[in-house]
């Protein structure tokens, strides 16, 4: 499994890693992007499984960087969690409207990330069963 | 036509305008016009020069001000001690976030350990293995504890950048303020705010208007 981790703070990108690690994703590899651009750049030169993304970052947010993963056919499907100390009504319903796939609010718990990953994945697993 | 009763020109004018409109002698009637025009221009241009050297003199005062409080003894370094901070708390989270990788490992390897023990036997050994066990699985909760905790360096970080990023913005609107009453008071302004780009031409400008 390859996760891809985006925020500008170098000492988010290490949490979520420790969190991931810690909940059991240990044979996973964990790639990390410091903006929307970035990521963007990884995306396109592989195949993730899933992207955790901060709201706030200088060129491109994670809601702009949302935007084009949904935009681009070979990623519109991958599931996205955005972690974020953006707690706005209108940026939640930016960010559902945008095909979200799970929304976290910082700060946040070890069970918060893994409640939101469990159901990212359980809706995976059923769309792959209906599909 | 009769200029008095058009509703253009109606009630709003001056008493004075108004006897001019209705005298028959052009010239004169341009010439008069011309000396309202004039005074009134005076006028403008009297208040215009005072709001500029009020101004003029505000921003000087702002200016010595900053000079003289001495730390931080300007705006750009109010916002270079920000990105200090930035830098500081970023390395302290790094530095608690080694500590937390550091030992993870150490306590499941304890708890491994005394989980072979207990499989293994009775008495004091597997008491203290039990000890051990339950030590080292406190250990990884705290320390996973400790790594979340360390997001108070994301969450106050954003905030000194949008502080900076305010600073910032205050910083450019001041040059302009001192690049416009500089231009008003004394002239030509030296150098457009547009043209402004790096530290050094801020304070070169900053000291050519006294700062």
């Amino acid at each position: 499994m390859k996760i891809l981790v985006v925020d500008d703070f170098s000492t988010m990108r290490r949490i979520v890693r420790n969190l991931l690690v810690e909940l059991g994703f240990s044979n996973t590899l964990i790639q990390e992007a410091d903006d929307g651009d970035s990521a963007l750049a990884l995306l396109r030169s592989a195949s993730f499984d899933l992207v955790v993304t901060d709201w706030n970052m200088p060129n491109m947010t994670g809601i702009d960087l949302l935007r084009a993963i949904r935009a681009e056919p070979a990623t519109k499907a991958l599931p996205v969690l955005m972690v974020t100390a953006e707690n706005n009504r209108e940026q939640i319903i930016a960010a559902a409207q945008a095909g979200v796939n799970g929304y976290i609010v910082k700060p946040f718990t070890a069970i918060t990330l893994k409640e939101k990953l469990d159901r990212i994945f359980e809706r995976l697993a059923a769309q792959g069963a209906t599909a | 036509m009769n200029a008095v009763s058009s509703p253009l020109l109606g009630g709003s004018l001056p008493p004075e305008l108004r006897q001019l409109l209705q005298s028959p002698d052009g010239t004169a009637f341009e010439q008069a016009l011309d000396t309202l025009v004039r005074q009134r221009e005076q006028h403008l241009f009297r208040a215009l020069g005072v709001l500029a050297r009020d101004l003029h003199d505000a921003v000087r005062r702002l200016g010595s001000e900053l000079a003289h409080e001495g730390v931080p003894d300007s705006v750009a370094d109010a916002r270079r001690h920000l990105h200090d901070v930035l830098d500081m708390s970023a390395q302290a989270a790094h530095r608690s976030l080694d500590f937390a990788e550091r030992m993870r490992p150490q306590a499941e390897a304890l708890q491994q350990s005394a989980a072979r023990v207990l499989a293994g036997g009775t008495g004091e050994a597997a008491a203290l293995a039990r000890q051990a066990d339950e030590f080292a699985g406190r250990c990884r909760e705290g320390l996973s504890d400790m790594v979340l905790a360390q997001s108070w360096q994301d969450l106050s970080g954003q905030r000194i950048k949008k502080v900076a990023g305010f600073i910032g913005s205050v910083e450019s609107s001041l040059l302009e303020l001192v690049r416009l009453t500089g231009a008003l008071a004394g002239g030509e302004a030296p150098v457009a705010a547009a043209g402004v780009s790096s530290q050094d031409e801020a304070d070169r400008l900053l000291s050519e208007f006294g700062f």
